[in-house]
């Protein structure tokens, strides 16, 4: 089935919960009330002439810092002072959070796209964990490296950070910490030069080939 | 390869990091053996023979230079040929550590323990570019020690990414030099030093 005879039927069953349609991306996409997405979920599965029983990828997306060509960028780690410290922003984030969902119906051979968006401060999404049961998973993903909330998932722990872990790290405001638990996580300068450096002299001086030997 | 060139008065400080490499100092200023009198010398290298010729490695794979061990200790590359065959399954029967791959945060305090768990004495080699200094992960990689040498001291760095086998015999025969306790010997191949001569000195 055409994407768009799919949004259209999803419309027809949500109302005012779709919240509208992008054709022209590479992969269409549905917008959809974050309260309504699990009820939009189930129908895309239920109804026959949609039958969508796989839940390819389910990803959360962090939409802050972008710039006017569309490009986002981290504010973790702005550069590197000349003595090796990384720079860091105190900028707070300010752009909204979302989920993508992906299906896919192995029976009917075809996809749809659903997106979410959501407030930064209040950052909750109803669980499809119930619809499709891999989605726990990648909910726990999404919780882990951004802090989206799914609310009514049964187990919503860290999924590959510690559990001591502070912060979501995939945040575009997120800054890394010097240490974590004893364990260093900044770099230094990546090889300390012993010789000072001076301007001048000739390109390339006698005695500094490389050593053999 | 024993004493440093005088570095040249306009040396530029990136040359090193284009240069990606990171000597080992400790291999130059390994202690003479001569120097000792004769029953201790005699003694020691009988003992520092035996440990080089049967360095067992932890069983330790952390990312794709894990790939790369595995095909060392295979047939085609043998590690088995320098006694480093044999990959314990416990750190408590093992000697080497070879950091391969990627050392995260949560894996460096598990990977704190192994080395703790093992008994003296004990050589560890980072292999690949995470494991000496981060490698990709260098700038953005929140959850990456940016180097194993943060963690655990290090004897032997082998770059790379991931390091070929034959580069990983290659540092398992440079540690060999240094519990034997000469001075290791490094030639580099032809086209490191065609390389780094491509690398202006000045900016």
């Amino acid at each position: 089935m055409e994407q768009n005879a799919i949004y259209e039927l999803l419309a027809g069953v949500l109302g005012d919960g779709a919240l509208g349609y992008n054709e022209h991306a590479l992969e269409p996409w549905a917008d959809v009330a974050p309260a309504r997405i699990a009820e939009a979920c189930r129908f895309l599965r239920d109804d026959p002439r949609l039958g969508f029983d796989q839940l390819m990828c389910l990803s959360g997306l962090d939409w802050d810092g972008f710039d006017e060509t569309g490009k986002g960028k981290s504010t973790a780690i702005l550069g590197y002072t000349d003595d090796g410290k990384p720079e860091t922003s105190d900028r707070v984030g300010t752009g909204e959070l979302g989920v993508a969902y992906h299906l896919y119906s192995h029976a009917l051979r075809h996809k749809f796209t659903l997106r979410v968006r959501v407030p930064r401060d209040a950052a909750t999404v109803p669980t499809v964990g119930g619809v499709w049961s891999t989605a726990q998973w990648h909910e726990r993903e999404a919780w882990d490296l951004l802090g989206i909330t799914f609310a009514g998932h049964p187990d919503l722990r860290r999924m590959l950070l510690d559990d001591e872990w502070v912060g979501h790290p995939l945040r575009k405001d997120y800054v890394m910490p010097d240490t974590w638990s004893g364990v260093p996580l900044q770099g230094q300068p990546y090889c300390a030069n012993p010789f000072p450096v001076e301007t001048g002299g000739p390109d390339q001086p006698a005695g500094d080939q490389p050593a053999e030997g | 390869m024993s004493t440093h060139p005088t570095p040249p008065s306009d040396y530029d400080v990136s040359r090193e990091q284009m240069l990606d490499f990171k000597v080992d100092q400790q291999l130059l200023q390994v202690v003479d053996t001569d120097a000792k009198n004769f029953i201790l010398t005699t003694v020691d290298e009988v003992f520092n023979w035996a440990r080089l010729s049967s360095v067992w490695p932890v069983t330790f794979g952390l990312a794709c230079c894990a790939i790369e061990m595995m095909a060392t200790s295979a047939t085609r590359y043998d590690i088995d040929r320098f006694g480093a065959g044999a990959f314990r399954a416990t750190p408590r029967q093992a000697d080497l550590m070879i950091v391969s791959g990627t050392v995260t945060a949560k894996m460096a305090t598990r990977l704190k323990l192994i080395y703790d768990q093992m008994p003296e004495p004990k050589w560890v080699i980072a292999m690949g570019s995470c494991a000496i200094g981060g490698g990709p992960y260098f700038k953005y990689g929140y959850h990456v020690v940016k180097g194993v040498d943060f963690m655990v001291p290090v004897d032997v760095y082998v770059p790379g990414c991931p390091p070929r086998p034959e580069v990983l015999l290659d540092g398992l025969m440079r540690l060999q030099d240094k519990i034997r306790g000469r001075k290791g010997r490094f030639i580099a191949p032809k086209w490191v030093t065609d390389y780094a001569k491509l690398i202006p000195y000045r900016k």
